[in-house]
């Protein structure tokens, strides 16, 4: 277990310096950051000033390499746009995206299970047609459409929530269900697929005989192991929501990483884009890694080898 | 096979229900005299000696008072909390000050906060985002009396009053000193109209109305007691609050986005005309290459013969937007040019490119960074002369890249001159010789723009002006398109003033009675 571990920790650094290196070189190949900071209006003489100031007018690879050196001794920069440490800065947006992501993940949940479990229960019923529409529709609605909706309906039409911002709980109601929803087709197909193989097996027959009914031979007998799969997906899906709620964070306008990893992009904010690149590959491995352990401690096979 | 819920769901529900009733925050409105404005881009500062965003500069003229300030009216600069000034010399200025203007903390304005503050700007330590600016002009500035300071300049600089109406707050002497520094109850210490009270950056700036704030100034008096920026990126975001009652006043709306939302009630629409022009240079001088068919001047008068600009000002710019001629906005001092004027005519184009010796065209990149259907339209004008366009749409961060490598044959783009009604920050900020806009390669030109630059006498300012703007017009080194309309929506209950230099005074903001 140990050397797995270690393998795709080592397979994940790999990743993480060559995704690493590439945007650094593309920021400074295809932009000109210091133009980027000073302002697209900003005179010449202030934009040459950042050039020396920051170092721009320096080879890539020495740059590079002084920003890999910060970060291994654990210093991860300024932002050149909010003239804060990068570390204090994703700490402050990362609280955000957590909670919103978390959020997410208990709205996808909370739907998905329900519906994959009633359609697996009464296969080609008309719940299990309406679980199906209902997946179809959250995969091909867009997330921005979605939110604006539900913006539309729930705080203007309605005004039941707030329109925009992350100060209270009911900040994270419109676009949980926003980011929730593009999650809900994936685990929800899962689910159902996963149960009805479940409720085929010999054991869920032997169960049925030993007096296990409802409830308690669902949730209890067949869940157990019709959850391994969708333990994966939601580790999966839990990353996608830390790394790419850009959109709904923009859309809802919450101070999140997304949309912190975008105002970085466009203002050539090269060590907070940087780390948050770092941030978000390390958090997908993380997870994957974290998934694998739970379905080894949810299925004895797997424990035993 | 039925299954019975484990949890009752039902209690929940009407728990949740009852939460959803609570209120989540205040509304905007007349009613708690509080006016919220969204911003479509984060502040990192309330620092204006430290930002270089136009947000910054919106909000300064709120919190901050300069020695001069841009009169809304005639865009000319003149005194603010400086009570008088002289030239003394071309390259001395003394300004006495007002003995009434008080900072946020109560403490008096006095000759050596505005030495501090000048002394720090020049400072290279300071790092100042117009500290290198300030410093190609400014020597020094030295204590008179105790309300008098003169400028000692290197060169004579007439923008040296706009500098310091709109880059150079006063600060208190000592603010950027260790124990000096603003404090999280009181983020910024000016002499502005406004308060800051509390700053959370990238989210909420929240204002309050500064009640000592020296009577006889021109923006004495507001009338909104509370103000609060708030930041909201996405302007589709931005109209669910409007419509809701989130906020009172958005900004930079685009004309087809304010067309179809002032119909909605509640809406308002205020739209006007803006100093911000839209222009196309061309690659005179042969950077991208010394061959290139742009070097030639019957081209370059083509392309300004190709372009409907008449109907892509009306139908795709629309509202208070105009063609112009020159490479400046005439509202502009010193946009007094006579030179030749391009109207729109295909069949002279195209007699033109034939007698440059391209009767079947050329092709080449038109780069552009905003307003994409504008840059079809230019586009689909110049094919019909016979040219292969390409156009090459990015990012603002790619195009300047791009454009300062000196590597575009071609370019759309705009310029807001930073809201300053001077051809210097127009016409001076693109053909000087140093700058990464300049495609034309005219030394003449350019030591004619710096001359302009650097005479203090307004008709001799005109005279260079004129003969700069002529020349680039005589040798069509830009296509000059249009001003730009800019188009604000707000809650009906508002009154405010469009900004003839496209920079919002929210101190002028009532509500209606």
């Amino acid at each position: 277990m140990l050397n797995y571990v270690l393998r795709r920790g080592f397979m994940a650094l790999l990743v993480a310096l060559t995704v690493s290196f590439g945007t650094f070189a593309l920021f400074h190949f295809a932009t000109d950051p210091a133009q980027t900071i000073a302002g697209e209006d900003a005179p010449q003489e202030m934009v040459d000033d950042i050039r020396e100031q920051y170092g721009f007018d320096r080879p890539v690879l020495v740059q590079y390499g002084d920003w890999l050196g910060g970060v291994l001794q654990g210093d991860f920069g300024k932002s050149y746009f909010w003239k804060q440490q990068v570390v204090e800065l994703i700490q402050e947006h990362a609280k955000v995206t957590i909670v919103l992501a978390l959020s997410a993940l208990m709205v996808t949940v909370v739907i998905a299970l329900p519906l994959g479990i009633s359609a697996a229960l009464k296969p080609n019923s008309w719940v299990d047609r309406l679980a199906l529409s209902t997946a179809v529709s959250a995969q091909a609605i867009p997330n921005f459409w979605l939110g604006l909706m539900l913006i539309i309906l729930f705080a203007v039409t309605f005004p039941i929530f707030p329109v925009s911002g992350d100060a209270t709980w009911k900040h994270y109601v419109l676009p949980s269900l926003v980011l929730g929803a593009s999650s809900v087709p994936a685990v929800m197909r899962l689910t159902r697929t996963g149960l009805l193989d479940v409720l085929s097996s010999d054991y869920i027959r032997t169960a049925r005989a030993k007096g296990f009914m409802g409830y308690q031979l669902i949730l209890q007998q067949a869940m157990r192991n019709a959850l391994l799969p969708i333990v994966s997906v939601l580790a999966v899906q839990l990353g996608h929501k830390l790394g790419g709620s850009v959109v709904t964070e923009s859309v809802f306008s919450m101070n999140g990483l997304g949309r912190l990893a975008v105002e970085s992009i466009f203002n050539s904010d090269i060590p907070t884009v940087q780390s948050l690149i770092l941030i978000f590959v390390l958090t997908f491995v993380l997870l994957t890694l974290a998934a694998d352990l739970i379905n080894a401690w949810l299925d004895p096979r797997i424990r035993m080898g | 096979m039925r299954i019975r819920p484990p949890v009752p769901f039902g209690n929940c529900l009407i728990g949740l229900l009852a939460l959803c009733a609570l209120p989540f925050h205040a509304n905007a409105g007349p009613e708690d005299d509080r006016l919220v404005v969204a911003l479509s881009k984060p502040l990192t500062t309330v620092d204006r000696l430290y930002s270089i965003q136009r947000e910054g500069l919106i909000l300064s003229r709120l919190t901050d008072d300069g020695l001069f300030f841009v009169d809304p009216q005639t865009l000319e600069f003149v005194p603010l909390a400086a009570a008088s000034y002289e030239w003394v010399s071309d390259t001395r200025l003394e300004v006495m000050l007002r003995d009434d203007v008080v900072f946020h903390d109560g403490s008096p304005l006095t000759a050596e906060d505005v030495v501090y503050t000048f002394e720090w700007v020049i400072n290279e330590e300071s790092d100042t985002s117009r500290g290198p600016v300030i410093r190609s002009w400014l020597e020094s500035v030295e204590k008179l009396g105790p309300g008098k300071v003169r400028f000692n300049l290197k060169l004579p600089y007439p923008m040296a009053l706009r500098d310091m109406a709109i880059s150079i707050p006063l600060r208190k002497h000592g603010t950027y000193d260790e124990a000096g520094g603003e404090t999280d109850e009181q983020p910024l210490n000016g002499i502005g109209p406004y308060r800051v009270t509390e700053f959370r950056a990238g989210r909420e700036i929240v204002l309050e109305r500064f009640e000592d704030y020296y009577r006889d100034s021109p923006k004495a008096n507001p009338a909104i007691r509370n103000m609060v920026f708030r930041v909201i990126p996405d302007q589709g975001t931005q109209q669910a609050e409007l419509l809701s009652g989130g906020i009172d006043i958005m900004m930079d709306v685009p004309p087809d986005v304010a067309d179809n939302v002032s119909h909605l009630p509640g809406v308002k629409r205020l739209e006007g005309n803006d100093i911000r022009i839209g222009y196309i240079t061309l690659d005179a001088a042969g950077y991208t290459d010394p061959e290139s068919p742009f070097t030639r001047l019957k081209v370059r008068q083509a392309i300004n013969h190709a372009i409907n600009r008449e109907e892509i000002t009306r139908y795709l710019v629309r509202g208070s937007a105009e063609v112009v001629h020159f490479a400046c906005h005439p509202r502009q001092f010193g946009c007094n040019a006579d030179g030749p004027h391009y109207p729109y005519n295909p069949e002279k184009a195209k007699q033109l490119l034939a007698e440059a010796g391209y009767p079947d065209g050329f092709s080449f990149k038109l780069w552009a960074y905003r307003e994409k259907i504008i840059a079809e339209a230019v586009v689909s004008n110049l094919k019909a002369i016979g040219l292969d366009v390409d156009l090459r749409f990015v990012k603002l961060n790619v195009f300047s890249k791009v454009r300062n490598s000196k590597d575009m044959q071609a370019f759309f783009a705009s310029y807001g001159s930073g809201g300053t009604a001077d051809a210097s920050a127009s016409t001076g900020v693109h053909f000087a010789a140093n700058s990464a806009r300049n495609y034309s390669g005219d030394e003449a030109l350019a030591d004619t723009v710096i001359a302009a630059e650097q005479t203090i006498d307004p008709d001799e300012r005109k005279r260079l002006y004129r003969q700069a703007l002529n020349r680039i017009a005589e040798q069509a080194y830009w296509v000059p398109m249009f001003s730009y309309s800019q188009n604000f929506l707000l809650t009906p209950e508002l009154e405010f003033s469009v900004p003839k230099d496209g920079v919002p005074r929210f101190w002028q903001a009532t509500w209606r009675q």
